[in-house]
């Protein structure tokens, strides 16, 4: 028999679970391998993640490769116009069968012995099938599909565990503030073009720890972009605004002028004309007022998606800033390493020159060269030095979440606030993120099958 | 458009003016690579890439890019780069441009020039380089007399980038 004690990740659960109501979190979680290696089997191997857009796969036989943890996917819409997620591996021996990232077609064919599969994942074929495999039934050998697949505005997720809750459930409080940005007309949003993809050398928790909420690190880490006029709005102004506990595990910040009549960006600074389009018809009025007074929104869809809309310029001498919207996923690449893919977003009823606007501020300031991210890869790399630090071990090294606490700085809760979760005025505050890492700690602990609360009502 | 000829003064014009520009990228002198190099018209882009089968060509997505520059973003780069924030490059990286393999044409104002190009970048201790590898397509002109870049399509051999950020200059 063999005698299984506590894991050290187990230890550092139990650190967090502790030290959370203090504001403190153990560095380790940011560099252990038992943790990394449970991450992806509770949190992605059950959570709803995000893949892909559906603009991106609007024909039949479109198709992307994506990644639920470290494992790939075909997202593919069918001869039905059905969207079908399905894990790139041969029922026959394992092998790849999707050896592009995008494309179309009608089939895929595996390399190793010719196993063909349609769109829906459903085996059709495989060589001299009469001699090899007659008398075996196809159903049954597709291509494994993903438990469950659901889109919300055009956002396509998928989860692997079949006891998920429905995707709206899961969101819980999120959707609503989904819905106030790509919502805010009839026409939605499409990608432009194909997502970046780069690889550095952080853990993928430092992504959504920083788009939860992390607005206190814009005024010394990207000091730079007010000094080029990249951002219009100053650092201090821009810390006016609400932190958001929308639902367990998502979080979100938006910059916001105390009152509807101060000067600055509306509509996180889209244009005139697009805003001339928004209405209530699909949203609430006090949906459109917060989407009216915000000039900066950021978000963190439990547990690796985040969304960013803000006025930005890349070149503040030629342009003023211009509302740009991004979208990115970190997906974990070894507990050291985070791939960083990266779309942009547009409506789709923007001109053509609008959208070249928008892309181009986007490119030049949240993308791997642009003003404001090349600097935010910096300080994480050095996170998950620390979280791998036995150092940090040895002296019981914690992080400080301590921002927004009672008794902490000066946000208060909100007491009217008319959207759904927990809300901070100013956002000198880290509940967003003591938020996440509350809701990360529960499914990390909890047993195949269980889930934790998706609402702070329950 | 015709092919210029290795050891001809052109040729040699072009060679001496990417060794030159690999020099200022080298040490930092990025607004005087800016200012006396560059043309005010640039169009300076490192267009996204994807894996497809080799029936549909080499990857290159049409209208995505990495960076999608003109002189005006560029500048912005390089005096984001002079602040005192610039975390990003400051310790700088070191770096340094291995320019081969350069094939020039001409045709009329224009030259145009292919470059194979290796940047190798490490930071604080890495013993492990940076490797970015790829084509240079650019096409230099002459303004008032002095070769300028005026355009500059960097194709890389990549997909997925595997460097801290692109603060450098290609």
């Amino acid at each position: 028999m063999t005698i299984t004690g506590p894991t050290r990740a187990d230890a550092l659960l139990d650190a967090l679970d502790r030290g959370l109501p203090h504001g403190e979190i153990p560095v380790g979680l940011f560099g252990n391998q038992e943790i990394y290696d449970r991450e992806l089997r509770r949190l992605f191997g059950r959570c709803w993640v995000f893949l892909a857009h559906e603009s991106e796969i609007e024909a039949k036989g479109d198709y992307v490769l994506r990644k639920i943890g470290e494992d790939s996917f075909i997202v593919i819409r069918d001869e039905h116009g059905g969207i079908n997620v399905l894990f790139d591996a041969c029922r026959h021996r394992g092998v790849q069968v999707c050896r592009s990232d995008s494309g179309n077609t009608s089939h895929f064919r595996c390399p190793y012995h010719g196993w063909t599969y349609n769109t829906k994942g459903d085996l059709v074929g495989a060589p001299l099938w009469r001699n090899a495999f007659g008398g075996m039934p196809k159903e049954g050998n597709g291509l494994t599909k993903a438990a469950k697949v659901a889109s919300y505005h055009g956002l396509v997720f998928a989860t692997l565990d079949p006891s998920a809750p429905p995707l709206e459930e899961y969101l819980g409080g999120m959707a609503w503030y989904l819905d106030l940005l790509f919502g805010l007309n009839e026409h939605g949003m499409e990608i432009v073009g194909a997502p970046q993809r780069f690889v550095i050398d952080a853990n993928w928790k430092s992504g959504s720890d920083n788009f939860a909420g992390d607005d206190y690190h814009l005024g010394t880490l990207h000091r730079s972009v007010w000094e080029i006029g990249a951002f219009p709005v100053p650092f201090r102004e821009n810390m006016m605004g609400y932190h958001v506990q929308a639902a367990p595990g998502h979080s979100l910040s938006f910059s916001m002028a105390p009152t509807e009549d101060e000067p600055g960006p509306k509509f996180f600074g889209f244009p005139e004309e697009l805003v001339a389009t928004f209405d209530t018809s699909r949203i609430s009025a006090h949906q459109l007022d917060i989407a009216r007074r915000s000039r900066v929104m950021v978000a963190n869809v439990f547990p690796n998606f985040s969304i960013l809309a803000l006025p930005m310029t890349e070149d503040g001498a030629h342009h003023p800033p211009t509302g740009v919207v991004t979208i990115r996923t970190w997906q974990p690449h070894g507990v050291g390493q985070v791939e960083i893919w990266n779309w942009f977003c547009v409506y789709k009823n923007m001109t053509p020159a609008q959208k070249d606007r928008a892309y181009r501020a986007g490119l030049g300031t949240f993308s791997m060269g642009g003003a404001f991210e090349m600097d935010d890869t910096e300080p994480w790399i050095t996170v998950s030095r620390t979280g791998r630090s036995v150092a940090a071990d040895l002296l019981d090294f914690k992080l400080n979440y301590q921002m927004g606490m009672p008794g902490v700085g000066i946000a208060k809760p909100v007491e009217d606030w008319p959207g759904p979760g927990i809300s901070y005025w100013t956002r000198y505050e880290e509940g967003v993120q003591r938020n996440l890492y509350r809701f990360y700690g529960d499914m990390m602990r909890a047993e195949p099958g269980a889930w934790p609360k998706f609402s702070f009502d329950d | 458009m015709g092919r210029v000829m290795a050891g001809s003064p052109l040729y040699d014009e072009v060679v001496q003016w990417m060794d030159i520009e690999a020099e200022l990228l080298d040490e930092y002198r990025e607004r005087e690579w800016l200012e006396g190099m560059v043309s005010q018209e640039v169009v300076y882009q490192v267009p996204l890439r994807q894996t497809v089968e080799r029936a549909r060509g080499t990857g290159f997505v049409d209208g995505v890019y990495h960076l999608d520059e003109t002189y005006g973003s560029l500048r912005s780069r390089v005096a984001r780069n002079e602040t005192a924030y610039a975390w990003a490059e400051d310790p700088p990286s070191r770096i340094r441009h291995f320019v081969t393999n350069i094939r020039a044409s001409e045709d009329g104002d224009a030259i145009g020039v292919r470059s194979n190009l290796l940047i190798f970048r490490t930071r604080q201790e890495q013993t492990q380089p940076q490797l970015l590898s790829g084509e240079r397509r650019d096409v230099l002109r002459r303004e008032d007399g002095v070769l300028k870049l005026y355009r500059r399509r960097v194709l890389l051999d990549l997909t997925v980038i595997g460097t801290h950020n692109l603060s450098i200059f290609f």
